[in-house]
């Protein structure tokens, strides 16, 4: 079942100025439960390219249709609404609340849905035990070294039940154990659970576990590889 | 959620929430205080003037206050201080004989104001008893044409207690007069200016008339209950009658200046509050930006993941309510408390001496005052929470996100 299309899809920075093409006609289609890696070099589109899908910029021209639906259609507030429910996020840069704890970190996206404490306290509790820091709840980010700040990451992207996870460049800040860590923990949550992970990366270490790798180059897609 | 997040943003840079707090107690203190001593000081200022020359209400010819001339004197005066007694609320009058007049002495002259007094009434109504510094008052004076004169004129004629002053006046039949009076005592009041102008003597001691009839310019009247200031007025010129002959004015009418004094004190006051709380909300503006500034990546990723820009929006304007409700409490105390010691201890000020204050500034608020102050500053918080918040709420998540 497709989960996303992206059709003919174009970003063009500064038409008016010195036009940059990110993304020239990109056709794309993600199914339920893939776990597919965007690669190329920097400047490829690949950022921009899942910042689209993720509702976090628009096209220029093309569409991108999620469960049916052409996001460009939806108002700012609708947008926010639809990427609250359908998306996950795992950013580069972890980017956690500060202030909040890893649990707090994981829940805030169910307490944006309005879930019970009940259903938080559950759900947080399996994610970060599945992510393995069952045993730093109650930590800060401060108090986290880089892997685990980015599994707290993967649990509060997980932890509103998304139809998929954009990661941007996940592994980019973290060392070669951390990463493989990583890696291990969301294959497992993809092939246990089915959960559909789409990110950008560098790390060949990323690319050699992915089961599809969508190469990008000057805004194209010129390659689509799926590994059995 | 959203009080959880901001209360603990705010604690996040500490040195940045002591800042915005510290500009809200400096605020509220500065204000508390500057209203607690322009308060004090019109209540000091007011009340000088009260006590010292004006009394509560004074009764005059009609044509006196326009031109004050000497034949503009009260007729009838028996019968007029007969009706004032029977006032409940009159505590005590003193008729008074006022001539403009020239001080010659051997060192100079000067232009005057010869008050001819009741000695026994003014010692109750304005107490110059108790403001002689040297010699003696009337009462215990010897000398057959006795004078006050203040300390400041002494110095300014050279004159001392035993010299002799000779006054130069006009009668009320228009002839020229001059009388030599032998200085009983000198006075101190704490009006600088007024000690520079008047002159004391008793009232039988100016021959204003060939007729030797005694002549009152002025009838000034204390009040027990100062309350009842345009009540009693308004029953005593119901009861003298004869407004062509008798007019009644209360400090306020015969000296606009001290009305004029607290309108532009309560003026000048609403200038310093809001040049203070624009001050503040710059101050507060400035921070809350820089917070919002600091933090743009993060709004980024909280616009991201789904948190609406109302939410946004409400979060920073909660951080900034929070930080004015920690601090305006702490503020109205330390406020409080300074007014509280400065009330009972008084500030001493040389400089107000020039505007007739010499004696210490009781600082005072009322609880109203005192009240809208606090209140005042936390909307001002509130207001300039609004722009970095709005600003915050027009970020483009991509954009926070890619932000330094």
């Amino acid at each position: 079942m497709n989960i996303v299309t992206v059709q003919q899809a174009q970003k063009t920075y500064n038409p008016d100025k010195i036009p940059v093409h990110a993304l020239q006609g990109v056709d794309l289609t993600i199914e339920q439960g893939e776990f597919t890696a965007l690669v190329g070099p920097s400047g490829s589109g690949k950022t921009t390219l899942l910042n689209a899908i993720g509702g976090l910029d628009l096209l220029t021209a093309g569409k991108i249709i999620i469960n049916n639906q052409d996001i460009a259609t939806f108002s700012d507030s609708e947008l926010i609404e639809f990427r609250k429910q359908n998306i996950g996020f795992v950013f580069q840069a972890y980017n956690l609340i500060p202030v909040f704890t890893a649990k707090e970190n994981v829940e805030f996206v169910m307490l944006l849905q309005g879930k019970s404490e009940q259903e938080r306290d559950t759900r947080v509790r399996e994610l970060l035990t599945a992510v393995g820091l069952a045993d730093q709840i109650d930590r800060r980010p401060s108090e986290l070294s880089g892997g685990q700040q980015q599994r707290v990451a993967v649990a509060r992207a997980l932890a509103s039940k998304p139809q998929f996870i954009l990661a941007d460049e996940p592994t980019a800040n973290l060392d070669s154990k951390s990463t493989a860590d990583l890696l291990d923990i969301m294959l497992e949550l993809n092939q246990k659970e089915n959960i559909t992970f789409l990110f950008s990366t560098h790390d060949q270490r990323v690319i050699d576990r992915a089961r599809r790798v969508v190469t990008l180059e000057d805004g194209k897609i010129i390659s689509d590889e799926r590994v059995s | 959620m959203i009080l959880k997040l901001a209360w603990r943003n705010i604690w996040r840079s500490k040195l940045r929430t002591f800042t915005v707090m510290g500009a809200i107690i400096v605020g509220v203190v500065a204000l508390v205080f500057y209203m607690g001593f322009m308060k004090g000081f019109v209540r000091t200022y007011v009340s000088n003037a009260i006590q010292n020359e004006l009394s509560h209400l004074q009764i005059h010819n009609p044509a006196y206050p326009e031109d004050q001339e000497v034949q503009y004197y009260l007729s009838d005066v028996a019968s007029l201080t007969q009706k004032i007694k029977q006032q409940p609320n009159v505590v005590a009058y003193t008729e008074r004989t006022l001539v403009e007049a020239i001080a010659l002495s051997a060192r100079g002259s000067r232009g005057l104001q010869l008050r001819g007094i009741v000695p026994e009434q003014e010692a109750v109504v304005t107490k110059l008893n108790e403001k002689i510094t040297q010699g003696v008052y009337f009462s215990e004076s010897k000398y057959k044409n006795p004078v006050l004169i203040s300390e400041r004129l002494a110095e300014i004629l050279k004159l001392k207690v035993k010299s002799k002053l000779v006054v130069q006046f006009q009668t009320v039949e228009g002839d020229i007069k001059l009388q030599t009076y032998k200085i009983a005592g000198l006075y101190k009041t704490s009006n600088k200016q007024f000690d520079e102008q008047n002159i004391f003597v008793p009232q039988s001691k100016i021959a204003l008339s060939q007729t030797g009839e005694p002549i009152v310019h002025e009838i000034a009247i204390l009040l027990k209950d100062a309350d009842k200031l345009v009540e009693t007025q308004t029953v005593l010129q119901n009861t003298v009658s004869d407004s062509s002959r008798y007019l009644v004015e209360t400090y306020l009418e015969v000296s606009p200046d001290v009305a004029l004094y607290e309108t532009q004190m309560t003026a000048s006051s609403s200038i310093v509050i809001f040049i203070v709380m624009i001050a503040l909300i710059f101050g507060i503006i400035n921070t809350m930006l820089m917070a919002v500034l600091e933090r743009t990546k993060e709004f980024g990723m909280l616009l991201a993941v789904g948190m609406k820009r109302k939410q946004v929006f409400l979060m920073i304007i909660t951080e900034a309510i929070m930080m004015a409700l920690v601090a305006t409490p702490v503020a109205m105390l330390v406020g409080a408390a300074l007014l509280g010691y400065l009330g009972s201890v008084g500030i001493q000020m040389a400089a107000l001496e020039q505007v007739g204050i010499s004696e210490p500034i009781y600082p005072t608020i009322d609880w109203l005052s005192f009240l809208i102050i606090g209140v005042s500053v936390a909307f001002t918080t509130f207001f300039a929470a609004l722009y970095p918040a709005r600003k915050a709420t027009k970020l483009q998540p991509v954009e926070a996100l890619n932000s330094l």
